[in-house]
């Protein structure tokens, strides 16, 4: 009887192994729906690369506000629904300082990794008390995009170089509405949602210049070089006016350079980019592994895949992104596919990067800052009062 | 004379009272804890109501693993003479690393052992700050400082704030607003809903042809979930496409059409449109209701009395629906005081309301603590409304 079960246990045991060397560990990958094929193409290839794990990518919403509250009342119950995290650069203080993710030197260390090697803007979002919580998904900054088949070539020249003032594109802005098909002047995000703060840092030189850059930014609002309902747009409106030829400048994330190609009306030869003049809001998207995770190795690896050259020719290929990794911004591969990369306005904006304020409770500082610039822009309240709300959002 | 419930009947009541004390009360019970508590779920010295002593075990693990490690590193470059109190120092950081790293997320403290730990921190603190001039390039000195300072707080203390969080809302003007918009926005929605309802009621209420129709289409917009609604009519408001304010400009209403959507006055006619559109026929259903049971033979009586049609509203349907309309007022009132999802959807957020309010605070910025006084003031608030309602309103019923 006892042989008989030793036997049956043996047996059972040898199935439990070919079960599980049949059938890879899945690791659930956090991240919001891509307009390009890039990330499931990146997945896939590590998928195919190895056959230990298999990722699976759960769709998140793409408004940013809401994909963070899904993201923390999971992490705060304990739950390990999902293994990778892709976060929003002003997440990360707050989701390392809340415990819910993993500090990862020992696994970049042991798997010889340096982390000087990253973007750097990326990294230091993801630092926390000394402990590294991140690599970079991709990063990203904001440009201005124009169409170069209506602006003058002395404008041109001007836009690229960076040598002009918020004032002289509002001009050009206006001058050029309703040329070459167009309908506006230029777009950009001023709804009540994150996108406010990343222009409003921008238009006031990372907050150099409060005042003086909200009226600026008041001044475009109400111009009539702008759609009447500017003030009820995000990234999403933004690339699709400027996509359809709709309007001749825009300010928008890298991504749009992707979109132009992918869906455009307008081609890529119609539009360059310059830097913008306040500088240029860091933005961009990190990677991290959830606290409870059961399977950080799993997590790891497919993070390091993604971190390694493999992966970010992939996302550079397929989708246009930025590549985390900086010895790859100057890889020939990659700048051969990425015209971006070569152009002079790309590089210019590359130099004059901004960061938000930085705050482990960003999110309230955000909120605070919000609700002092949106009603002004919309009319119900006076610059005097804003800015002592936003001095007083910015020191808390 | 009532007779007294015996146990055994109490018997078959005590599933349904148990059900009630677990599903109603606990969760009241527990929203007016939390705003005895400075509870941030971002914040892991303040993530759960802590009421003493507490540790973080997985993070004070968590950071003896760091510094152990780094000592480790370091130790190969040490002087000879330094290397005894660095071993041992490591040597007791991955002890205190096994001792805690498979504990419980947060573990009670004796004043012993926090006193144990408070003193192992200082410890290392001297250490590190002894090797800082020879060895500025030790990970430790580099690191060290910070991890010290994390494992510092990995020694939670009580975050029991008594009433300080009520003391705070009586300064929070933002509050104040929240307050003032909700008011505004069911006063003026309860209040054109009732006459409309009641209009629309007494058409329903006729005997005519095709009638069954009419109730059926007068129900269509209480019958689309609310964030559907919303969405209609944020098409319908939107500044470059939206028929109602291309509509609204054209007659001369507001100036320009994206003013709907965009600023506080605007936003707050808009959700008082698009809930008035929405509920009033839920209104009208509940009047409808309340002029069927009245006795067909008092309109009889009237009409052969000489009485005119407005005589015999306001002297029989008005007093006769005077329940039913207490009723209707009352819900009606409630909900919209609780308006959330058809503000969240049409304009993300303004007017801010009180839900509004309360679901930044709790779950846009993780503070619990201070959230959940907003929702204890709503609940006060809302006592206080039924309580005026029934008082004003209801006083005969309740006698009767």
């Amino acid at each position: 009887m006892k042989k008989l079960l030793s036997i049956l246990l043996a047996l059972g045991l040898a199935l439990s192994v070919t079960c599980a060397m049949a059938e890879p560990v899945t690791i659930k990958f956090a991240a919001q729906a891509d307009s390009t094929p890039a990330t499931q193409a990146v997945i896939d290839a590590f998928n195919a690369s190895q056959d230990q794990y298999k990722v699976e990518w759960v769709d998140m919403t793409n408004d940013s506000g809401a994909m963070r509250e899904q993201l923390t009342t999971s992490l705060k119950a304990g739950s390990a629904e999902y293994d990778v995290l892709s976060l929003d650069v002003v997440w990360a203080g707050e989701f390392a300082a809340s415990g819910y993710i993993q500090p990862l030197d020992m696994m970049i260390e042991d798997a010889g990794l340096n982390v000087a090697d990253f973007n750097a803007g990326s990294m230091a979002s993801g630092l926390y008390n000394g402990k590294e919580y991140v690599l970079p998904f991709f990063p990203d900054l904001g440009l201005l995009y124009f169409r170069k088949d209506i602006v003058s070539e002395e404008d041109a020249a001007k836009l690229v170089a960076g040598t002009y003032t918020w004032d002289d594109l509002l001009t050009m802005a206006e001058k050029y509405a309703g040329q070459g098909g167009t309908t506006t002047g230029i777009v950009f995000q001023s709804s009540l949602y994150e996108g406010l703060i990343c222009n409003a840092n921008e238009f006031t030189s990372n907050w150099t210049d409060i005042k003086g850059g909200l009226e600026t930014m008041k001044k475009f609002t109400s111009s009539k070089a702008v759609p009447s309902n500017i003030l009820n747009y995000t990234e999403g409106e933004t690339a699709n006016s400027f996509i359809k030829g709709e309007s001749v400048f825009a300010r928008n994330w890298p991504y749009q350079w992707g979109a132009i190609k992918s869906d455009g009306t307008i081609t890529t030869d119609q539009v360059a980019v310059a830097p913008l003049p306040g500088g240029s809001t860091v933005g961009g998207w990190l990677l991290a592994i959830n606290k409870n995770s059961v399977n950080p190795e799993g997590a790891f690896a497919f993070i390091q895949y993604l971190n390694s050259e493999e992966g970010q020719l992939i996302m550079s290929e397929k989708g246009g992104y930025l590549p985390g990794l900086n010895k790859m911004l100057t890889d020939e591969r990659i700048t051969k596919a990425d015209e971006r990369l070569s152009m002079v306005g790309f590089q210019n904006a590359l130099k004059t990067t901004i960061a938000r304020p930085v705050s482990a409770e960003y999110s309230k500082v955000s909120d605070a800052l919000q609700q002092a610039i949106y009603p002004y822009l919309s009319g119900s309240s006076d610059i005097d009062a804003t800015v002592t709300a936003v001095e007083a959002a910015l020191a808390q | 004379m009532q007779r007294r419930m015996t146990w055994k009947e109490f018997l078959f009541i005590l599933p349904l009272l148990l059900l009630v004390l677990i599903f109603s009360l606990y969760p009241i019970l527990s929203s007016f804890v939390y705003t005895l508590f400075d509870y941030q779920t971002n914040n892991q010295t303040k993530n759960a109501l802590y009421t003493g002593a507490t540790l973080n075990a997985s993070l004070y693990a968590e950071d003896c693993e760091y510094l152990a490690h780094y000592l480790k590193k370091d130790l190969a470059t040490a002087e000879a003479a330094d290397q005894p109190t660095l071993t041992a120092l490591m040597e007791t950081l991955v002890a205190q690393k096994e001792l805690y790293a498979n504990s419980k997320q947060t573990l009670s403290l004796s004043a012993a052992s926090e006193q144990e730990i408070s003193a192992l921190i200082e410890q290392i603190r001297d250490t590190v700050t002894s090797l800082a001039a020879r060895y500025p390039d030790f990970r430790v000195v580099t690191k060290g400082p910070q991890l010290l300072n994390e494992m510092e707080t990995c020694l939670v203390s009580s975050n029991y704030v008594g009433l300080a969080n009520y003391a705070r809302l009586t300064a929070d003007t933002r509050f104040g607003q929240a307050v003032g918009n909700t008011f505004e926005f069911t006063v003026i929605s309860v209040a054109v809903e009732l006459v409309l309802g009641m209009a629309l009621a007494l058409i329903m209420n006729k005997a005519m042809r095709g009638i069954g129709l009419v109730r059926t289409t007068a129900l269509i917009p209480w019958a689309i979930p609310t964030a559907v609604s919303a969405l209609i009519w944020c098409y319908l408001y939107d500044g470059t496409s939206g028929v109602v304010a291309a509509l609204f400009t054209r007659l001369g209403l507001i100036a320009s059409p994206e003013l709907l959507l965009t600023t506080q006055g605007g936003t707050m006619f808009s959700a008082i449109l698009a809930d008035v559109w929405k509920t009033t026929p839920y209104m009208a259903l509940l009047l409808l209701a309340g002029l069927q049971v009245i006795d067909r033979g008092l309109y009889e009586s009237s009409a052969i009395d000489g009485a005119g049609a407005v005589r015999t509203f306001t002297s029989i349907t008005l007093p006769l629906l005077k329940p039913s309309m207490l009723v209707a007022l009352l819900f009606r009132t409630l909900d919209a005081f609780r308006v959330y999802d058809l503000i969240a959807v049409l304009t993300k957020g303004t007017p801010e309301t009180l839900s509004i309010y309360a679901y930044k605070m709790m779950i846009g910025q993780s503070n619990y603590g201070y959230g959940s006084v907003i929702v204890v003031a709503m609940f006060v608030l809302v006592a206080l409304i039924a309580f005026v309602y029934v008082k004003v309103l209801g006083a005969e019923l309740i006698r009767e």
